[in-house]
């Protein structure tokens, strides 16, 4: 009889290990599973699985929703999504609980004490409808439909509230891309086209990344991150940081290079104008697809030494030489920008400058290379409204013509002087009060102010700094409870999806497709007002059927219905669980399609289309494309074809056509107690809505304010003491945290904390109230062990704009920091509407028809001054 | 859910039920409780509700019980009360930095969590969903769960008219299992919470019934459950929480 012992078991065991391993295994364990599906660990029930996409932040990743007994219980990337490929984020995966969240409106709100005061009465969407629409019918009975404002944060609706707007009449749509990343759209638009590029990150050998974080934030933050770490693994690429402080991606970088704040721009030249002196610059390319000759670039570039950049920016002369001779001599090579070089008065010089460097090495457009975006779009629904006939000057001021992505910031200094009159005022997702410059001390002012905004609707889920202060709230719903249509360029694959419900609306919130629907059919009950028959959705799925019925290739896979059960299209592949990326049938990885301005034009196309001297193919009254050495090319989407190195639209406005670098002066003479305020984004916070996000707030909640150790030695500050931060608007009290991660002239502050409308987490009520919210089971509540909120620094920064692009200058608030001076509490925050007045004025200067503008530009003195041009409308959207 | 709005009164008046096998009509007499109490609670109260309220002889009989409205509740005119109260019950009970009564959210910390849904099978194994009243309401409400055992009782009382004594052992049974389960754990907690929460004296003195009668009610079911919910910690008044922040100026 077989008869085991210990030793001869042991034995055995180490004898037969290779046929162990050999035999065929049946048993898989499910958590090693790649992604799409998920068992319940306790009932061992296998959760419904629906695709959708992330909304927490404006990546828009493709997601699963796992969901058991009508719950939602997790979040994971949708492995099906060509960008994604089956991860999310941090942010990502906590998403749920934006539907769970106790403060959630889930009933139509009305005010009932005075503005902000914090007295409501519930009210029914029929009531809620006839207060609203008796308030837009006054405004359209007597008065002007630009009267009626809508100003939105983040607008994924694909229409929605364009159609809304232009239904009215109103072209007084106001969005929040000059707190974003205007001056870096308007950077580049005007040059090549689109307003992002797509970096192969993993297929690039070089990296130059100027102020981008894109390992916490930035576009586009999860796939990029993904790709940047494949480069490094896959292809040993380099990658080098300018940034003012070590973030994760400075911190993951071959080299981290402090620069000054603002001077990325002028780094970007003088690596330029070494690139050029030793004739690195790929001539051919410049030549044939740009508007400039290489003679004319290098001329151009000859006053941008690195000796005048090192004393502007700090980094070594040494330093930009090596860097510029890497950069243009290994190939492929790229740079990434983000909000660093472009949130400051002149961004749109320094998002230019940048990308002169893979435009003059050539690197467009090639693998591993710095690429133009892949999008994809989709349909309005018809009928659709006209556009409104009288422009609005809120949404295109005339002091700003070139700024096609608006200057929203600077809105409520312009009702308040009496630019535009506003009688309705809509918000969607959007809690300026909180995100925007000079926050409550600026849009609280305003809003609180009932003469200047008498009647104010709040389009949200959930209360927040300018929630409270509205007059009626919206039940809006969080993501997983909507159906909106969505594309991004975020990786070399364009992509359509969709965000479905994946429960239904809580209580009573509605999505805004269908509440807005109900509100336009209330104010044109019969039609006879030429309103409704733009309004004829079946419901919320309709509208988005109407959306995709017609896209070729998606019409025939199914349309709507393919969406539904895929979350994306097209598939382009299944997700490799060896690679973690999308392989062909084959088993290899996807290839990218490269060179799309090299693309060539059909002979249909051609048909009747003239080609002149400098091989321009004219067709209709439009360049069509480019010919070169005998080819018809596409070229790239601007105007004539080419790259815009010199942007004549900008020499109109007596801005440097070519291009440049220009410092505030109120940087010139900082004197030595004084620094450079900058803010600066974790990767588990979005800007305002994530700070009472359970497990978001447990792993972020408070933001010490960075100091460098040499400047906080100086100023006799350590770690944890209180320290108040002055600016000419106001000031804040918070706790210093020194590290040699920044720049010694630099403070930074992140943001997202320091809320006082938003969330009891984020809030802190939870603790401040000892229980009362209950939550008795609820292991992540009941153990919320901090006691810190943060500080919130954005009322301390004054709203100022730069003049081309009208981004607010984020970066260029000149501060003193002190030890906290008697009297100080940790969270005072003290700021002064007269002030932040003042220096709006200061940099309105800046504009095209301010004083300022030409002592900024002595180089374009034969300028014919403002009264040469007129206010025309520019892209953008 | 009409039925909250048309409470005879009288039943107020009764002395509270022995702590022994019930008779038909303490049934009836309880289900009774479970509905004016629901009323408060489910949504703001509606004026039929109010005036059968107000009226001397069921104040008369709520003092007896040692429930004492102030002039708050007592001297505005109908539709004064009505307003007030549907403006404190939204800041109380239905907008951000309140505590809605729900039984996901005061144990679980957000709305639709576990108790909805088990609540909502409960209701669908005796044959009942929850539809909506001027408002949507969620499975697991307050007023909903008292509603639900009134509606037992309700049936109790059926099967004792008819001499059903397995169909009465079994719906006590559920009673029983519904208490222990959902009210029981959080109700006495989150009543002690609104007690002192509470602005205007008509939910100061609803909520006092409220943890007055769950009491009573375990004690009459022979339960020992214990309250998770934390309301009964001691907390400040929610003075101030309405105050705007002011920056600046
Ligand atoms: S980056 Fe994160 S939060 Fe943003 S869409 Fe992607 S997964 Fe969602």
């Amino acid at each position: 009889m077989l008869k085991l012992t210990r030793r001869t078991f042991l034995k055995a065991s180490a004898g037969t290990t290779a046929a162990a391993v050999a035999a065929p295994s049946m048993l898989r364990a499910m958590e090693a599973d790649l992604g799409g599906r998920d068992i319940d660990p306790v009932s061992l029930i296998e959760r419904k699985s629906i695709p959708t996409n992330c909304h927490v932040c404006n990546i828009q990743d493709g997601a699963l929703a796992f969901v058991e007994n009508g719950r939602v219980v997790k979040l994971e990337g949708n492995p099906e999504h060509v960008s994604t490929r089956g991860r999310l984020c941090a942010k990502g995966n906590a998403g749920m609980w934006y539907s769970y969240d106790p403060d959630r409106i889930l009933y139509p709100l009305k005010r009932v004490g005075k503005r902000g005061e914090g007295k409501w009465k519930r009210i029914s969407w029929d009531e809620a409808y006839n207060e609203i629409a008796a308030r837009l019918d006054d405004v359209l009975t007597n008065g002007h439909p630009n009267e009626i404002m809508l100003k939105w944060g983040r607008n994924r609706t694909g229409g929605v509230l364009e159609r809304f707007m232009h239904t009215l009449g109103s072209a007084t749509i106001l969005n929040h891309t000059s707190v974003c990343e205007s001056s870096k759209k308007i950077g580049m638009e005007p040059t090549w086209g689109p307003d992002i590029e797509m970096p192969d990150f993993a297929n690039t050998k070089y990296v130059l990344n100027f102020g981008s974080n894109v390992l916490e934030a930035a576009y586009f933050h999860n796939p990029f991150s993904q790709r940047v770490t494949e480069g490094r693994v896959d292809s040993n690429m380099k990658i080098v940081t300018f940034d003012v402080r070590l973030s994760n991606t400075a911190g993951f970088s071959d080299e981290w290079i402090p620069v000054y704040p603002g001077t990325d721009g002028a780094v970007a030249l003088a690596l330029g104008h070494v690139i050029l002196r030793e004739n690195l610059q790929d001539s051919d390319f410049i030549e044939n697809w740009t508007n400039v000759s290489v003679q004319e670039l290098k001329d151009h570039y000859k006053q941008f030494t690195p000796e005048w950049a090192a004393k502007l920016s700090g980094v070594p002369v040494e330093t930009i030489e090596r860097i510029a001779r890497e950069f243009a001599t290994t190939k492929p090579a790229t740079t990434y920008t983000y909000r660093g070089p472009a949130k400051h008065m002149y961004g749109s010089y320094n998002e230019k400058a940048c990308m002169m460097l893979p435009i003059m090495t050539g690197n467009i457009e090639k693998r591993g290379g710095y690429c133009l975006p892949r999008g994809m779009g989709y349909d309005q629904p018809q009928p659709q409204p006209p556009k409104p006939a009288t422009p609005s000057y809120l949404a295109h001021p005339d002091e700003y013509p070139l700024a096609g992505h608006k200057v929203s910031h600077l809105v409520p200094f312009w009702i308040t002087e009496g630019k535009q009159k506003i009688k309705v005022y809509f918000s969607y997702q959007d809690n300026p009060v909180y995100t925007n410059p000079g926050a409550d001390a600026v849009w609280g002012e305003l809003f609180r102010n009932e003469e200047l905004i008498p009647f104010y609707v709040c389009l949200s889920p959930f209360m927040g700094e300018e929630a409270q202060l509205a007059d009626i709230i919206l039940p809006d719903v969080p993501y997983l409870e909507r159906w909106e249509p969505e594309s991004m360029p975020s990786s070399l694959w364009p992509w359509l999806a969709i965000r479905q419900p994946v429960i239904k609306p809580l209580g009573e919130g509605k999505e805004t497709r269908v509440y807005l629907q109900e509100l336009i059919h209330k104010l044109d009950p019969d039609g006879s007002r030429g309103m409704k028959k733009f309004w004829g959705f079946k419901s919320a799925e309709d509208y988005l059927r109407k959306q995709f019925e017609n896209i070729p290739g998606l019409k025939e896979a199914g349309g709507l219905d393919f969406l539904k059960k895929h979350g994306v299209w097209p598939i382009y592949g299944k997700l490799n669980p060896r690679t973690g990326k999308i392989s062909d049938k084959s088993g290899r990885e996807i290839a990218a399609e490269y060179g799309l301005y090299r693309k060539e034009l059909s002979a249909a196309d051609m048909a009747g289309a003239m080609v002149d001297g400098k091989g321009a193919i004219h067709k209709n009254g439009k360049v069509i494309g480019v010919q070169r050495k005998g080819r018809n090319y596409v070229g790239f989407p601007t105007h004539d074809r080419l790259i815009n190195v010199r942007v004549d639209q900008w020499a109109e406005y007596g801005f440097n056509p070519m291009p440049t670098f220009k410092r505030m002066p109120w940087h010139e003479n900082m004197k030595d107690d004084e620094m450079i305020l900058t803010t600066f984004k974790l990767n588990v916070h979005k800007q305002s809505r994530t700070a009472a996000v359970k497990w978001l707030a447990e792993i972020s909640h408070a933001n010490p304010a960075w100091l460098g150790t040499e400047t906080a030695a100086k100023l006799g500050i350590k770690t944890g003491d209180l320290i108040r931060i002055e600016s000419g608007v106001g000031h804040i009290v918070t706790k210093a945290l020194v590290t040699e991660g920044i720049h010694p002239k630099v403070i930074a502050v992140s943001t997202a904390h320091g809320h006082w409308g938003y969330g009891r987490l984020a809030q802190l009520k939870l603790k401040e109230a000892a229980g009362q919210y209950g939550a008795a089971d609820d292991p992540d509540l009941k153990n919320v062990w901090w006691d810190d909120k943060g500080v919130h620094p954005n009322h301390i920064i004054p709203a100022v704009a730069d003049p081309i692009g009208g981004s607010q200058g984020w970066y260029d608030t000149v501060v003193k920091v002190s030890k906290a001076q008697p009297g100080d509490k940790y969270g005072d925050m003290v700021a002064d509407w007269n002030k932040h007045v003042q220096w709006y004025k200061e940099g309105m200067r800046y504009t095209y028809v301010g004083d300022m503008h030409r002592k900024m530009h002595p180089e374009m003195a034969s300028w014919a001054g403002p009264d040469s041009v007129k206010h025309k409308a520019t892209g953008g959207h | 859910m009409s039925d909250l709005f048309t409470i005879p009164l009288e039943i107020v008046r009764q002395e509270a039920v022995a702590p022994a096998a019930c008779t038909a009509e303490e049934y009836a007499a309880r289900a009774h409780y479970y509905r004016l109490l629901a009323g408060a609670f489910i949504e703001e109260p509606g004026r039929d509700y109010l005036a059968a309220l107000r009226t001397p002889e069921s104040l008369e009989a709520l003092a007896e019980l040692g429930v004492t409205f102030d002039n708050d509740f007592i001297d505005p005119t109908p539709d004064e009360l009505q307003e007030t109260l549907a403006c404190e019950y939204t800041v109380l009970f239905a907008s951000s930095g309140g505590f809605p009564p729900v039984e996901s959210v005061r144990l679980k910390g957000g709305f639709q969590q576990d108790p909805c849904f088990a609540a909502r099978e409960f209701y669908a194994k005796e044959g009942f969903s929850v539809g909506a009243g001027r408002f949507q309401v969620f499975d697991d409400q307050l007023g909903v769960e008292l509603q639900f055992i009134a509606a037992l009782m309700d049936r109790i009382v059926i099967a004792m008219q008819r001499g059903d004594n397995q169909e009465q052992r079994r719906l006590e049974k559920s009673v029983k299992r519904f208490w222990a389960q959902h009210l029981g754990r959080w109700v006495r907690g989150y009543a002690a919470l609104v007690e002192r929460a509470a602005s205007h004296s008509f939910y100061r003195e609803t909520a006092m019934l409220l943890d007055a009668f769950a009491a009573f009610e375990l004690e009459l079911l022979g339960l020992d459950v214990t309250d998770e919910d934390q309301g009964r910690m001691e907390l400040p008044p929610l003075a101030g929480a309405d105050e705007p922040m002011r920056c600046g100026a």
